[in-house]
């Protein structure tokens, strides 16, 4: 068998990520703006476990499997947009390189229940200077907060975008991808500026964003312990 | 048409499209929102894992799609498809760059439209 097509679609492709802690509505969210049923890969990681090299007691090593899902948006019969959400189960891990490596930009989803679920991905984000927005998931019977307190919680930068979104509704879901898109341009833009017209920095009236990672750190640092105590 | 990645000369555009302009070009550098097409003219693998990839790759599947629906694992279907690739029989598409700003516009107006 050939393949002899003389007009062949050949798109170019795009990613954007789409994190936040376990159970956030990552995977629904995808599944809202994707054309297709959203699809999985698995990736295996193979780690070495402690013990002693006793091949009848303990396996010396031990594989995880983890897994992503992932949707998909023809925008034009040239372009296509992957629609990547992290895996919950590998906070860190390797697949956080595949998947934000040349992304355009990532959305944090955040269940406002469980705000410190999402530290590791903002975190993640803004030490790649990967540009995103937040996305307060809606879940029936949570409290709705009010975007800046949920800022002061996070230490976000002023420039980051709080928006308010349901990933169970398509319209809702793609609304928010719009605003991300809208927000990655902004950054591109603003980047592409200061490139082209180096002038001397000069500070402005608003009062400096402060960033500390105080907080992040302690309640990261007390998950940890959770985890490993 | 532009078939350049099919002739002899077209090593330099493959590199290019493998890597996104990286020099390294191991399988690991393949992204997985890479899309990967069955070469022009070129025919079905005999063995039975690279033939079902290169069937589903009659239209461009990207790496995660083929690991998806091949049920590989990532770095697998990363693997097979860079030995098809390196054999001339699949092709791999372009990815955008992260600070390409047509390309962000061009994803706002069309799913805008949605």
């Amino acid at each position: 068998m050939a393949f002899e097509s003389d007009n062949k679609p050949r798109p170019v492709s795009a990613k954007v990520v789409i994190s936040g802690g376990f159970g956030v509505g990552k995977t629904t969210f995808v599944s809202a703006v994707s054309e297709i049923a959203p699809l999985r890969t698995e990736a295996k990681m193979t780690s070495a476990a402690a013990g002693v090299d006793d091949n009848q007691l303990v396996q010396t090593k031990t594989s995880t499997t983890v897994a992503m899902d992932f949707g998909k948006i023809t925008v034009d019969e040239g372009l296509v947009l992957y629609v990547f959400g992290t895996p919950g189960q590998d906070r860190f891990g390797f697949m956080w390189n595949d998947i934000t490596a040349g992304a355009l930009g990532a959305l944090v989803l955040v269940d406002t229940r469980r705000l410190d679920e999402c530290f590791n991905a903002i975190d993640f984000f803004e030490s790649r200077d990967v540009p995103f927005i937040i996305g307060l998931n809606q879940f029936d019977g949570a409290p709705q907060h009010d975007p800046e307190d949920i800022r002061e919680a996070l230490d976000l930068d002023p420039s980051v975008p709080i928006i308010r979104t349901d990933a169970r509704t398509s319209d809702l879901a793609l609304d928010t991808l719009v605003q991300l898109l809208s927000h990655i341009l902004e950054s591109l833009s603003a980047a592409a500026s200061k490139e082209a017209a180096p002038v001397h920095h000069v500070p402005d009236d608003r009062e400096a964003p402060v960033v500390t990672d105080g907080m992040r750190t302690a309640a990261m640092s007390a998950l940890a312990a959770e985890r490993t105590g | 048409m532009s078939h350049v990645d099919t002739e002899a000369g077209g090593s330099f555009v493959r590199s290019y499209l493998l890597t996104g302009g990286r020099t390294r070009s191991d399988a690991g550098d393949i992204a997985i929102e890479a899309m990967v097409a069955a070469t022009d003219g070129s025919e079905m693998p005999r063995d039975i894992d690279l033939a079902k990839i290169y069937q589903l790759c009659a239209e461009p599947n990207s790496i995660a799609e083929i690991s998806a629906k091949c049920s590989l694992p990532l770095g697998v279907a990363r693997v097979l498809v860079a030995d098809l690739w390196g054999a001339g029989t699949l092709e791999i598409l372009e990815t955008t760059r992260s600070d390409d700003i047509a390309i962000v516009r061009r994803l706002l107006d069309g799913i805008r439209k949605r």
